[in-house]
């Protein structure tokens, strides 16, 4: 299976069924499944922030929301993160391709794919990366710490993860 | 123009409210809504300005029953791209209600986009929402409302008001997650 496949199938194993969305060049092949699945409730976004909202609606009507995204995006979103999904205690999964990580082509990337760990730990939404499909087992674990804990996840998926 | 401040706009809504959903724009006009008519219906969205649209656009989304946001016209500038999400999925059960005071009201009333140029309702227009009304008499409101709230295509309404708060409004008595498990309750039931 392709690290795309791989990451789809482990996601929807976890229960997640609310997906909204932003483009990456990376996430292209993830974003063809979603729009394809009709298991899931999905919707591209306007940006990021739009996304938050949307998934903190689906959240409080019962679904389990994730928000698939570039990196870069989570500077857009960190006003709703902090004074909506952290004040009402709504988890969302934020699924995102790391650009700005080792193999990047592009160095205008490398800004905000420096900061955004450390952007997303001040918000109150602790990281982790997956550096290889073969570490996809973890995030089970981790989706579940965070809804036991009433906080979102950040599950960062660098160039090595996609293997391109 | 309506000849109508906010809240008085906000009254004759809540009073065709029935078991719908009530997202609701930020601090002051979530004060004046619970003072007006509390019921565990209304999603009180005290931070996050710009988000209640697209946080009604995910509740419509996700349940069958109306959702109702009551929103802002600088609010709706701050997430204008919500716009094209809200055009774009359309849901059947979504009003989105804009109380277009030409002003940012919570923080001195400073002029608003709208005061000068910019029109929210063709801007909803453009991005495809199929009903569309702007409303600049008082006695269009309840006929108006009433027609969203029977209706199963989605509707925005941009109601003009005059500026002006409340009196003896106060912060709201109840904590984040009380308002949000009585509402996810009701949301769920």
């Amino acid at each position: 299976m392709s690290p795309t496949d791989q990451l789809y199938e482990r996601l929807r194993a976890s229960g997640l069924d609310f997906f909204a969305s932003v483009p990456c060049k990376l996430l292209d092949g993830m974003l063809k499944k979603l729009a394809a699945d009709d298991d899931i409730l999905y919707t591209p976004v306007s940006r990021e922030e739009d996304g938050v909202g949307i998934l903190a609606g689906a959240y409080m009507a019962g679904r389990k929301p994730a928000l698939v995204m570039q990196n870069s995006g989570f500077g857009n979103s960190v006003n709703a993160v902090c004074s909506l999904l952290n004040y009402f205690k709504i988890p969302v999964i934020f699924v995102i391709s790391h650009r700005g990580s080792p193999g990047e082509p592009v160095e205008a990337q490398n800004g905000m794919g420096d900061a955004v760990t450390g952007v997303m730990t001040a918000s109150g939404v602790p990281t982790i990366s997956i550096d290889h499909p073969d570490h996809l087992q973890q995030i089970d674990g981790e989706i579940a710490q965070a809804y036991a804990e009433g906080r979102s996840l950040g599950i960062l998926l660098p160039f090595s993860f996609w293997q391109v | 123009m309506t000849g109508l401040v906010r809240y008085q706009i906000f009254e004759k809504i809540m009073d065709q409210i029935t078991d719908e959903l009530v997202v609701s724009t930020i601090g002051q006009p979530c004060q004046e809504i619970f003072k007006i008519r509390d019921r565990p219906e209304n999603f009180y969205m005290l931070g996050s300005m710009g988000m209640a649209s697209s946080i009604g656009l995910g509740l419509a989304m996700s349940t069958d029953k109306k959702v109702v946001v009551l929103d802002g016209d600088s609010a709706n500038i701050m997430n204008m791209g919500a716009f094209a999400t809200m055009g774009f999925n359309a849901p059947g059960n979504l009003v989105h209600i804009i109380v277009d005071n030409e002003a940012n009201g919570s923080t001195g009333f400073q002029p608003s986009f709208t005061a000068r140029n910019v029109k929210l309702d063709q801007v909803a227009m453009a991005c495809s929402i199929p009903n569309v009304t702007l409303i600049d008499q008082a006695d269009e409101i309840t006929p108006a409302l009433s027609k969203a709230l029977a209706a199963d295509e989605m509707h925005t309404l941009v109601i003009k008001a005059e500026i002006g708060l409340m009196p003896g409004i106060d912060l709201l008595p109840l904590g984040a997650l009380e308002i949000r498990d009585r509402f996810m309750k009701v949301v769920q039931s």
